[in-house]
């Protein structure tokens, strides 16, 4: 019963450096199962590189990590994938010389222990997995003929197919106009749906305001406000990371003239 | 789509029995030189010569398609691919020669040496990429060369030194014959494994690490082992032609089990005819092997070029060679497999795509 009890992903203090910069300086906070986490930050909060740090990409200097109680600090990223930690590129990395359902199948391939299956298996998984999130009918197309919201899709496609329990998601909406977005939140939400646990790092606050029931913001490598969107986007500090402490004290003064007092 | 989907296959199938032919003559036409087919007065269409060039043609099939596994399915540019056939050529002729092994029982130690090398030397080499995996592995390339001509000990040469190595002649009937159909064998083993990975899970993973190497790594892909055991491959079937070449040439040493050139023609070979193909690098290996052939001169059929005179045939070789890389690189990127099976034909608007693609 303890099992349950536990937080499936836990980070404690986790820490990295480039030189002298802590890029991601003592972040702590956990990931509860089953739940859709939104990480937020200006650019530069170190929002990439703490996924980097959990996929095993980047090596941490300090901390731990933990999942669902055991610590995978310093696990190489294709053991991280292995024990069901899928995650995408802010900057879509496709496998150029394959089609559109080769790529899912790389997933299934390998992935986590749940995947890991023969070809023919693999390709039925890629198929399943092209309908989830839209990408049926250009399954056999080359990546190229692919526009830049399939290229997300199919980004998103190829870690699912590896059967993550967890899915780390970089900035997956980035560059979508308004339409696109609402195509990209429900393909999320039919994700979510199979029983993924989802952590999405977003610059767009109408996503994560949408979708999460909770959310961390990050401002120079820490943790600077954590709880539900709607209540951390109000968060003072939080309009003053994004927006600078003048817009957050003219702000203060007009909230204070609005208020009846 | 339809028209063209049909023409696709009519064309496959027509590239399919031209090449089951050609394959078919190349193989059987070297029986005719048997005492009974002799004595039953069949055209001759082979002699002693013949079996050289089709021998050595054969060779470079298997270390072009050896090659294509590192080189083309990967994308690690290995440019000391030698170091491999080298390694296979002294193992088995160490055993044969100071061992006193039969042939048949040393020549499966080539393979498994040259791979073993190749996992030791890759676990640090394969850790770089571009143009430092490629540099690298040309100097492995040379050092191994120049350390196995030069260990000595207690003043004696270990590996036979610069007089090279002799091994004693291998008693077979037809020995012509038999080491082409060898070396057959052992092309037939590069392509079939050739075929092989790229049906299976291993080389779904070689090919995303050359696509990307760090989407595959967080897919699930143990780049490090993908990556050692593909070059371990391609040095063990690159070991076996050098195994089956000690005992066929007899005699080895630093020139003939170590050509720096080698490095670059399996390359060239693999690029002419399409890298990360099952058929390319064989294709590429055949037609360059017989130009590299005509060019020296050593052809039964040759003409004489002109303004060239017989001492300078090799040099202008080279150059010739050298031409076609550059030609080859800009102009038919995808290899010249690419126009056979009908999915493109060889055309300007062919030749102008690929120079738009291939320049920055």
């Amino acid at each position: 019963m303890s099992t349950t009890a536990e937080p499936q992903l836990e980070l404690r203090g986790v820490t990295k450096r480039f030189g002298g910069v802590g890029a991601v300086d003592g972040v702590t906070f956990q990931v509860e199962r089953g739940e859709i986490l939104g990480i937020i930050g200006p650019n530069g909060a170190g929002k990439t590189t703490l996924l980097n740090c959990i996929s095993g990409v980047h090596r941490v200097d300090g901390g731990d990590i933990r999942w669902e109680g055991r610590s995978i600090t310093g696990m190489a990223p294709h053991r991280v994938a292995r024990l069901g930690i899928g995650r995408t590129f802010q900057i879509v990395r496709p496998f150029g010389s394959m089609t559109v359902r080769e790529n899912a199948a790389v997933g299934a391939l390998f992935g986590s222990s749940a995947a890991r299956r023969g070809p023919k298996q693999a390709f039925e998984i890629a198929d399943q997995v092209l309908e989830l999130v839209g990408l049926k009918a250009k399954a056999g197309q080359p990546v190229s003929a692919l526009t830049i919201p399939d290229r997300k899709r199919l980004e998103v496609a190829r870690a699912v197919a590896t059967r993550p329990q967890l899915l780390l998601l970089d900035e997956v909406m980035a560059g979508l106009n308004n339409v696109e977005i609402d195509e990209a939140l429900e393909m999320v939400r039919a994700v979510h749906a199979t029983g993924v646990t989802v952590l999405l790092i977003e610059h767009v606050m109408r996503v994560i305001v949408g979708i999460c029931r909770r959310a961390i913001v990050l401002d120079f490598g820490h943790v600077l406000a954590e709880g539900e969107p709607e209540v951390v986007l109000r968060d003072e500090r939080v309009i003053k990371a994004y927006l600078g402490e003048r817009y957050a004290k003219r702000l203060r003064t007009e909230r204070g003239q609005d208020s009846p007092s | 789509m339809i028209a063209t989907a049909d023409s696709q296959r009519r064309w496959r199938r027509l590239f399919l029995i031209v090449g089951a032919i050609v394959a078919a003559y190349a193989l059987l036409a070297p029986l005719t030189s048997l005492d009974a087919a002799q004595s039953a007065n069949v055209p001759l269409l082979a002699d002693k010569f013949w079996f050289r060039i089709a021998t050595y043609v054969v060779m470079f099939v298997v270390m072009a398609t050896a090659w294509n596994i590192i080189g083309g399915i990967t994308g690690y540019a290995a440019f000391g691919n030698v170091a491999f056939f080298g390694i296979g050529a002294y193992t088995t002729g160490m055993l044969i020669a100071k061992a006193k092994w039969p042939f048949l029982v040393a020549l499966p130690l080539a393979p498994i040496l040259a791979a073993l090398f190749a996992a030791l030397v890759g676990l640090p080499l394969l850790r770089l990429r571009g143009h430092y995996f490629a540099v690298a592995s040309l100097g492995v390339g040379v050092a191994v060369g120049e350390l196995v001509q030069n260990i000595d000990y207690n003043g004696q040469p270990v590996f036979g030194g610069a007089s090279g190595l002799f091994l004693p002649i291998y008693a077979v009937g037809h020995r012509g014959l038999f080491f082409f159909y060898l070396m057959c064998g052992a092309a037939a083993i590069a392509i079939a494994v050739t075929w092989w990975v790229l049906r299976s899970r291993f080389g779904y993973g070689l090919i995303a690490i050359r696509e990307n190497e760090e989407a595959a790594a967080v897919l699930g892909v143990n780049t490090t082992a993908y990556k050692v055991g593909a070059f371990a491959l391609a040095a063990a079937l690159t070991g076996l032609a050098g195994g089956i070449f000690s005992q066929w040439n007899v005699f080895i040493n630093q020139d003939n089990a170590f050509p720096i050139e080698y490095n670059v023609q399996m390359i060239l070979m693999a690029l002419l005819g399409g890298t990360g193909t099952v058929f390319g690098p064989a294709a590429g290996a055949v037609l360059l092997q017989l130009l590299i052939q005509f060019l020296g001169g050593s052809l039964p059929i040759s003409i004489d070029l002109p303004f060239v005179s017989t001492e300078a045939r090799p040099i202008v070789a080279q150059v010739i060679l050298g031409l076609l890389l550059v030609v080859v690189v800009i102009f038919v990127p995808r290899g010249v497999i690419d126009f056979f099976g009908g999915r493109t034909r060889l055309s300007l608007s062919y030749l102008r795509r690929s120079l738009r693609d291939t320049s920055l």
